[in-house]
């Protein structure tokens, strides 16, 4: 039995009287311990999706099973990680990261501890008293991180984690959290539009197609850790991923012309020069 | 000249010309003893009749000897608690109402526009019909101080409301927040800034709603008695009430609402 499962996961929206169908019949699983990324067109649900995966938005039909039971609401043992950080400004870097002990009613004493340690286990430690306005892009995701991680959730779900900080920072904080699931053992499943960052984090990165959602291809990544971004597999996968998404967007283009000949031509200039840096820092498949 | 020395020179002249922090806060006492200074010569010198305005020396007299009157306090604490009144009804009705307009399109769409008609219209129109239906009391007061301050604070906390980022919610839900918690320790916190300016302006504006009303209505209170004296001849201790009005409403505003500001300064 898979650690979490999807199965047939649907999702219509009512978007001013119009039917939106942003998911259609999503079935795949999800092995414990296992680091999952999902890619897609942007705007084609994958956030939905991760929001459905943690209980805090419904399937219109299909479920989603954790340990084989539905999850119907937000679970205990699902955290979240998001992609503007989620902090709560008015509170310290500690009391952000208490803030899920926090609502599960644990004594003050007690998770002042706990926090104390996630802190210290994202590299914060001597920052407990800040607010976050003091802090940079890559400190407010790690205190992100140390909150989703506080409440000891199975399953991590980041929600595009790296893509609100600077390319350098969030190579660092992609190689902590490849370390912190490699300690842990933890479930992870991340949202991404960026493909590098796939390749290099996941045992399986699971493609979906343009609106509605459809799952697209499922790609085991089998390259050895840490991974190196000029090795040839490496390079050979990206490639074929994109050439997938590249099709899904061609798709897209028959349906909305002008603005997916746009997200066209990005694709293209970022493939003109592979190896440059400013191709690591747009492979975003937008 | 070497660069050590012109450096040395350059601080030294820029700590001459640029005093420091603590001296910059202060700099408007400056012009505030200037101000005084000139009203007291040009009443001295008689280039404006004393029957206009008396001099600062002698208002100030008259201020030391009315705070040690308890007649003169009441009048003030009578104003001000119609005042605080007014804030605190117009809070508990607006506060509720701007938060769901603020989350809810409906309501908002429904109420709102409403509500910016009825303040479009001059709060103190209202007054004779609140004096016919309530007398010159307290309660006609108190309702059109609640009246006035109702805007501010209803259209602070309703952008306050709306500027919640969407993922703060998602990060409740997350973490089983229930939803009173979710109103206290997120909500509430997240549209503070928001709802303390709202509260100022609010407690500003009430400040001469409630001396209108009392000049206007006769309500009792500090507004009616600077009428009676100033009509009575009495322009010192007109004066003086109104420098009272100006201590009170401005130590209350750095300590009530300046504290407030300074806890949301250190975050947002």
């Amino acid at each position: 039995m898979a650690h979490v499962e999807l199965e047939g996961v649907t999702k219509f929206y009512d978007v001013q009287e119009k039917r939106m169908h942003a998911l259609h019949e999503v079935s795949f699983g999800i092995d414990r311990g296992e680091f999952v990324c999902i890619v897609g067109p942007s705007g084609c649900g994958k956030s939905t999706l991760l929001k459905i995966m943690a209980g805090i938005d419904a399937p219109s039909s299909g479920e989603v099973r954790f340990e084989g039971g539905p999850v119907l609401g937000p679970h205990p043992r699902i955290s979240m990680v998001f992609q503007a950080f989620g902090l709560f400004p008015w509170r310290t870097v500690l009391e952000n990261v208490e803030y899920g002990l926090e609502m599960r009613k644990i004594p003050k004493k007690e998770r002042r501890v706990v926090s104390r340690e996630y802190v210290e286990m994202v590299g914060l430690a001597g920052y407990e008293q800040m607010y976050p306005k003091q802090l940079s892009g890559g400190m407010k995701q790690r205190v992100g991180i140390a909150r989703a991680l506080a409440v000891e959730p199975d399953v991590v779900l980041m929600d595009e984690a790296f893509s609100a900080i600077d390319e350098v920072t969030a190579d660092i904080l992609r190689e902590e959290v490849a370390d912190i699931h490699k300690e842990t053992g933890k479930t992870f499943v991340l949202v991404t539009h960026n493909l590098f960052e796939a390749i290099e984090l996941a045992d399986k990165i699971v493609v979906l197609s343009s609106r509605p959602a459809k799952v697209k291809s499922i790609y085991p990544v089998k390259l050895e850790r840490p991974r190196d971004r000029t090795h040839s597999t490496f390079i050979h996968m990206h490639k074929d991923i994109l050439h997938l998404l590249k099709e899904e967007l061609e798709n897209t283009i028959v349906r909305h012309k002008l603005k997916g000949i746009r997200e066209l031509h990005m694709l293209h200039d970022m493939e003109a020069s592979p190896k440059s840096e400013a191709l690591r820092r747009t492979v975003t498949v937008t | 000249m070497s660069i050590e020395k012109q450096r040395a020179l350059a601080l030294s002249l820029t700590s001459k010309v640029l005093p420091n922090d603590k001296l910059v806060s202060y700099l408007w006492v400056m012009p505030l003893v200037l101000g005084f200074g000139v009203w007291e010569l040009v009443t001295r010198l008689n280039l404006i009749p004393r029957s206009n305005l008396p001099t600062f020396s002698g208002v100030l007299a008259v201020l030391f000897s009315s705070v040690q009157e308890q007649a003169f306090l009441l009048r003030i604490a009578h104003s001000f608690v119609n005042l605080t009144f007014g804030i605190v009804f117009a809070f508990s009705l607006a506060l509720p109402m701007a938060f769901i307009a603020g989350s809810r399109n409906r309501f908002d769409s429904t109420v709102t526009p409403l509500i910016m008609l009825f303040g479009a219209l001059p709060d103190l129109s209202f007054l004779p019909l609140l004096v016919l239906w309530f007398g010159p009391g307290n309660i006609a007061a108190i309702t059109m101080a609640s009246l006035a301050a109702f805007f501010p604070i209803y259209f602070t906390v309703r952008e306050g409301t709306k500027n919640i980022p969407r993922e703060l919610f998602d990060v409740t839900s997350i973490f089983k927040s229930d939803r009173l918690s979710t109103f206290t320790k997120m909500v509430l916190p997240a549209i503070s800034p928001h709802m303390f300016s709202g509260l100022r302006l609010a407690y500003d504006f009430d400040w001469e709603i409630i001396i209108a009303i009392e000049i206007a209505a006769r309500v009792a209170g500090i507004g009616s008695f600077i009428d009676s004296t100033v009509s009575a001849g009495s322009l010192e201790t007109g004066f003086a009430a109104i420098l009272a009005i100006a201590i009170v409403a401005v130590l209350v505003d750095r300590l009530f609402f300046g504290s407030l500001e300074s806890w949301a300064r250190k975050w947002a």
